[in-house]
């Protein structure tokens, strides 16, 4: 058993900008058959106390996700733009001064073709950062991780993993099978909202209660969607296994839940997920909380 | 235009409204989708007007991606269009405003982010993007009398007594469907208003109901899927069912399919489901014509 080799040397890093979104109230929703739709917060802004490896239950939001939400530069609401695509979990967030603000941490939107905002972005940041930030206010994303790959396991397609996030997961190679840890296991009718959708466009939403029997999730927990592809869009696949990592809470709208977004999925017989606490909220907390790296700006020499 | 009543559930239709509402009809679409296998193309989409596929023929086999009968059509300013989505209904008749098809008479076919309406087709080939559209909407608020857990959506007062084939003995509501599909089916559509839009299904999941054999999947086909909840958004929700009519044709992208536009959402042990291969909106369509 050991971790898998991949092409991290391969990859790029590009600085992308994205801007704080601004809190949006989006109306009206489908609601629920069993009463009308709830005014809860979590469409954009800055959520300050909201962190990763919190149970998703314990705040009331509508697709709460942790510390601030950013989106693409765009005149009113962005679709998904370069940065929302090319953005990778555990990719670094400056702020616009330059000092690290947090890391991505989630995703959110996708919920079909044609109807693809909200294109969100959570960074989880400590909350003395996420104090001095707000709507409008521009952010560098340093994305990194697309095109990333396993090299012993082609099968395998990552989405929205950075290698500083693929370090992090709970994965083992067992031969010429990939295996990795999840919280919950969901049957592939649990998926609501976001199915049809490219796998690194937002999220999908565990739609149905009873799958989760009673089981609290927290930010960052990783779950499986069982007979479930996202290799060319999301879409049940009898055969195949999706991965996601929980990064906004429930959506109160009918066909809609807490949200996952998608990292690895694969043919059952390249990719098993196993049942253990596997949860990264910590991890990538700890991530967004290390200090700055002192700035290298070479001094200009003498002509 | 006489309508069929094969039978006359009691419902609330002579307390709803009739509103005109105006649309255009939409430009067409070319799809740049890519199939599980990971093969890219490009197909005519969805919008615009389909002369070559009318009500009543296959809802797959074709080389497109989410084609919609007739033509489709919405309205430039985003409320106007919520209020055409919304309150249109299946069934509901349309009359062309201008152009050379003008006072062509159609009838609302399905949902899509457009609606769609069935033409004749002499006048679907006259009939080009730009050209307004009237729909009579006739429906919204639909209840029948006493089914306090039946909710319809979408769905003219005729078009509910030709869907509806009586009650059975024990007091089920008897639904006729051309074909039935597993739970496993839903995709794109799940999270979205039941009143609007459609929800996608995988065709290969479909069943005639009378012999269990794979459907053999028409436009226009009322279908019913199996543990989805569509009183609001669509959801999966073990025990109840969700009725409508296929409207749009399947998509190489994985996640979607043929298009089912939500009339009627119950309890499972409220409706009584009976397999009959006419169950196709074009009968409907025909019978009112006459």
């Amino acid at each position: 058993m050991s971790r898998p080799r991949d092409n991290r040397s391969a990859l790029v890093t590009v600085t992308a900008e994205a801007v704080v979104a601004p809190a949006r109230w989006h109306a009206p929703g489908p609601g629920t058959a069993g009463g009308g739709p709830a005014l809860l917060p979590g469409g954009g802004g800055v959520a300050v106390g909201v962190h990763m490896g919190d149970e998703v239950g314990r705040w009331l939001g509508d697709h709460l996700m942790p510390g601030a939400c950013v989106e693409d530069r765009a005149d009113g609401q962005p679709g998904p733009g370069s940065v929302h695509l090319l953005a990778c979990l555990g990719n670094r967030v400056r702020s616009a001064s330059g000092d690290l603000l947090g890391v991505v941490a989630g995703k959110r939107g996708g919920l079909a073709p044609g109807f693809l905002p909200p294109s969100l972005l959570a960074v989880e940041a400590p909350d003395e950062r996420l104090s001095h930030i707000g709507p409008g206010d521009r952010v560098m994303v340093e994305t990194t991780g697309r095109g990333l790959q396993l090299t012993d396991h082609p099968g395998v397609c990552l989405s929205n993993v950075s290698p500083v996030l693929l370090d992090l997961l709970p994965v083992q190679a067992r031969g010429s099978r990939l295996a990795v840890a999840v919280t919950a296991w969901l049957p592939p009718w649990a998926a609501g909202s976001g199915v049809g959708q490219d796998a690194w466009i937002g999220d999908l939403d565990i739609a149905d209660e009873e799958a989760l029997a009673g089981q609290s999730l927290r930010y960052g927990d990783l779950v499986a969607f069982q007979d479930f592809d996202s290799s060319a869009g999301r879409f049940r696949r009898p055969g195949y296994v999706s991965v996601g990592l929980v990064c906004h809470g429930p959506g109160r709208g009918d066909g809609h839940g807490p949200g996952a977004c998608i990292l690895m999925s694969g043919p059952a017989t390249e990719l098993t997920a196993v049942p253990g606490p596997a949860s990264l909220g910590p991890q990538l907390a700890e991530l967004a909380a290390r200090p700055s790296p002192p700035q290298r700006v070479p001094k200009e020499r003498n002509a | 235009m006489s309508r069929p009543v094969a039978t006359e559930p009691p419902t609330n239709a002579a307390r709803l409204v009739r509103t005109r509402l105006a649309g255009v009809v939409s430009p067409a679409s070319a799809n740049a989708v890519v199939s599980p296998a990971g093969r890219a193309e490009v197909l005519p989409g969805q919008g615009g007007v389909l002369t070559s596929v009318q009500l009543g023929d296959a809802a797959t086999g074709w080389c497109s991606d989410h084609l919609e009968v007739g033509a489709s059509v919405q309205h430039p300013e985003p409320a106007a269009d919520q209020a055409l989505q919304v309150l249109a209904c299946v069934g509901n008749q349309a009359v062309v405003l201008d152009g050379p098809a003008a006072l062509a008479r159609g009838m609302v076919a399905g949902k899509h982010s457009g609606l769609m309406i069935a033409f004749p087709p002499s006048a679907l080939a006259l009939i080009g993007p730009g050209d307004r559209v009237v729909v009579e909407a006739f429906g919204a608020g639909l209840q029948l009398t006493g089914e306090d857990q039946v909710v319809l959506h979408s769905c003219d007062p005729a078009l509910l007594g030709w869907l509806l084939d009586g009650t059975e003995p024990g007091g089920r509501l008897r639904v006729r469907i051309a074909a039935q599909f597993s739970r496993e089916a839903a995709g794109a559509g799940l999270g979205m208003p039941a009143s609007r839009f459609n929800l996608d299904l995988d065709p290969a999941l479909a069943r005639d109901p009378a012999t269990g054999a794979a459907a053999d999947l028409r436009l226009g086909d009322v279908v019913a899927v199996v543990d989805q909840d569509h009183r609001r958004g669509r959801r999966f929700r073990s025990g109840w069912l969700a009725v409508g009519v296929l409207c749009h044709g399947r998509s190489a992208a994985g996640g979607h399919g043929v298009g089912m536009a939500t009339l009627l959402t119950a309890p499972a042990g409220r409706l009584s489901l009976a397999g009959d291969a006419t169950a196709n909106l074009r009968s409907f369509w025909l019978a009112a014509a006459t």
